[in-house]
């Protein structure tokens, strides 16, 4: 089995009484790009902390290239970190900041000049070398971050919501150029974020967490379509997932599912014989799901309708509860209306009464 | 009527202003005007420009070894600041930076210590100089004002806003805690350093009651000591007084101009 380039096993973390990473799992193959993501609180800074050494790993192994890492100091666990706030330093030029690292690992001086050109380079950054950080908008603070990172060569890139302090716009342009980066340099990146488009766009595997523990872990699309719980599906996806109370009934001598509110009763297909009658369940809508033509519907009182032009948002009620509607293109919906949306009964997802899959 | 308010305002404002002004510019005028007269226009409350600058000068050489009094106030005044600057500023960014379960304790206590007038600790600190046979020493002086509580206060106050992704960078970059201290810390913090200095330093040149008390031999004198005992002679030559006085009060006003705006970065706290 080819060894993983990041492991961590059952790694806690604790600050006095409370328990803040509660035994995490995971494994990271060399060149992916892991995302954790996760409500704020839930310890993906902690975690990822931990793997740079900034905090001292309470119980559990962490290895990196099949090396015990645990009491390593920072520098020499072989990861460069781009820090939220960017971290330059403030009295040195951009070209000592990305240099400062080699400085002290006693790199020759040609040498450091020769990463940090290349480094430049790749960032285009050559005309900004003499400057200092103060002297430098947003967007290039955060890529001379990425080049002192870049110029230390590690195994692992370590990244804490790099682009929060971004406009919206430099946001997805930095985003794309963070993707572009983890390409041509084929790095092991392991990317902290709370925001779930984000992690979408850049992650060949997501970890999502929830106070302190691994929810699930999978690709974007695993993660979007095949949810292990009602957690993980709420927080993946935009908008999110409709969440609808329902009961597992018999119809017609049919085991079916009825949804509380509505009285729309879907078929139970392949969940069939797993039902006993009565079980409360939730059904689990995605907003995209409804279209014209679907086997099944839902009658809606529309509270409001937003026209974005190339799709429409409905936000409407069945009975108590609210259901979000996503349609693409232009819809001639007015606030007020009742709306019969359609869906298939087959793109419908279940969740127990524990908020568990129901596979 | 409303403009009339506003004009009121205005002019209430500028006058208190104007007099607040004057009220602590005048001294300074006067102390300049009385070096260039005669002790007895002074006492007659003159106000203008004297003959006597040069015979107060001369009177005021004659009585007093300049270059020595002035030797011993720089060289106390500069070893107690450079040497409370660092004392301060290592417990200041500790207290901040570091956790301990005693931290808040131990810094409660130092606070503590700004409580106790200097009056309660003088025997003490007197009886104590005295067992290490300081007395009449200029390290008497300088050793007391080291572990100064309300700079330890300031320095922790201005760490609040060094940001502790800086010290995070330099630890992943492989730089040790006290290369994290000299490299990054003091660089970064320079205008809580010249404010601190400014402070300091005018504290320690203006310092008056404990050097009165320890400093006994006049070859060990300040300047500030020197001024106040001509002061008090049974005949004052008040013009030499005054050319005193300004030479007293000049290192000051010289540091304070050179480093104004460092001086006023730091106590508004900005770090760029
Ligand atoms: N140094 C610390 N001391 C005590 N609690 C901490 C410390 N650092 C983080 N925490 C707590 O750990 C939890 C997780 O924090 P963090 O990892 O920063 O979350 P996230 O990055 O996911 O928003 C939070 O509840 C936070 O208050
Ligand atoms: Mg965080």
């Amino acid at each position: 089995m080819a060894m993983s380039e990041l492991s961590l096993k059952s790694v806690r973390k604790t600050f006095g009484a409370l328990e803040v990473i509660k035994g995490v799992d995971l494994e990271i193959e060399k060149g992916e790009f892991t995302v954790f993501v996760g409500p704020s609180g839930c310890g993906k800074s902690t975690l990822l902390r931990m793997i740079a050494g900034l905090e001292d790993i309470s119980s559990g192994d962490l290895e990196i290239s099949g090396e015990r890492m645990n009491e390593t100091d920072p520098s020499k666990r072989g990861i460069a970190m781009v820090f939220q706030s960017y971290a330059l330093y403030p009295h040195l030029t951009v070209r000592q900041n990305m240099g400062f690292a080699l400085r002290f690992a006693g790199v020759p001086k040609a040498e450091i000049e020769k990463q940090v050109m290349d480094a430049a380079r790749i960032l285009e950054l050559e005309k900004l070398l003499d400057r200092k950080p103060k002297a430098l908008s947003g967007g290039q603070r955060q890529r001379v971050a990425i080049g002192r990172a870049i110029v230390r060569h590690p195994k692992v890139f370590l990244f804490d919501e790099p682009l929060s302090n971004l406009d919206a716009e430099l946001r997805v342009h930095m985003r794309v150029e963070i993707a572009k980066l983890h390409k041509k340099l084929g790095a092991t990146v392991v990317y902290v974020t709370h925001d779930q488009v984000e992690a979408m766009t850049l992650a060949d595997k997501i970890v999502v967490l929830r106070d302190g523990r691994i929810e699930q872990v999978g690709s974007p699309l695993q993660l979007y379509s095949d949810p292990d719980n009602r957690f993980v599906a709420g927080f993946i996806g935009s908008p999110k997932m409709n969440f609808l109370p329902a009961t597992a009934v018999t119809t017609n001598g049919q085991p079916s599912i009825r949804l509380d509110a509505s009285g729309i009763v879907l078929p139970a297909g392949h969940l069939a014989t797993r039902l006993a009658e009565g079980t409360k369940l939730v059904a689990g809508l995605r907003p995209e799901i409804f279209k014209d033509g679907g086997d099944s519907s839902l009658l809606l009182d529309i509270e409001m309708v937003e026209h974005l032009g190339s799709e429409t948002l409905v936000h409407a009620r069945s009975g108590e509860t609210l259901v979000t509607v996503k349609y693409g293109g232009i819809r001639p919906m007015k606030d007020g209306e009742t709306v019969r949306a359609e869906f298939d009964a087959a793109s419908v997802l279940f969740f127990g009464a524990d908020d568990q899959r129901i596979r | 009527m409303d403009r009339l308010t506003r004009g009121l305002t205005a002019f209430f404002t500028y006058a208190f202003l104007g007099i607040m002004a004057f009220l602590s510019v005048f001294p300074f005028i006067w102390m300049v005007l009385g070096a260039t007269n005669t002790s007895i226009d002074i006492i007659k409350g003159k106000v203008g420009i004297g003959t006597a600058l040069l015979d107060n000068i001369r009177a005021f050489n004659a009585a007093v070894d300049v270059p020595l009094v002035f030797w011993n106030s720089i060289k106390i005044a500069l070893i107690s600041t450079a040497l409370t600057l660092i004392v301060a500023s290592l417990a200041g960014y500790g207290f901040e930076v570091f956790r301990s379960k005693y931290r808040e304790r131990v810094y409660s206590a130092i606070l503590l210590t700004l409580m106790v007038p200097f009056a309660a600790l003088m025997i003490p600190l007197f009886v104590m100089m005295g067992k290490f046979g300081l007395i009449n020493t200029h390290w008497a002086v300088i050793l007391p004002t080291l572990g100064s509580a309300f700079v330890i206060f300031y320095f922790r106050q201005s760490t609040k806003a060094f940001p502790s992704e800086l010290r995070d960078a330099a630890r992943v970059d492989g730089l040790k805690e006290w290369q994290i201290f000299l490299l990054i810390y003091v660089p970064v913090m320079r205008s809580t350093y010249a404010a601190a200095f400014i402070i300091v330093f005018m504290a320690s040149w203006n310092n008056y009651l404990w050097p009165l008390i320890v400093l006994q031999s006049n070859e060990m004198k300040t300047i500030t000591l020197v001024v106040s005992s001509m002061a008090s002679a049974y005949y004052p030559d008040f013009g030499a007084v005054m050319v005193s006085a300004i030479l007293a009060t000049l290192p000051t006003l010289i540091v304070f101009f050179v480093m104004q705006r460092q001086f006023v970065q730091g106590m508004t706290g900005s770090i760029k």
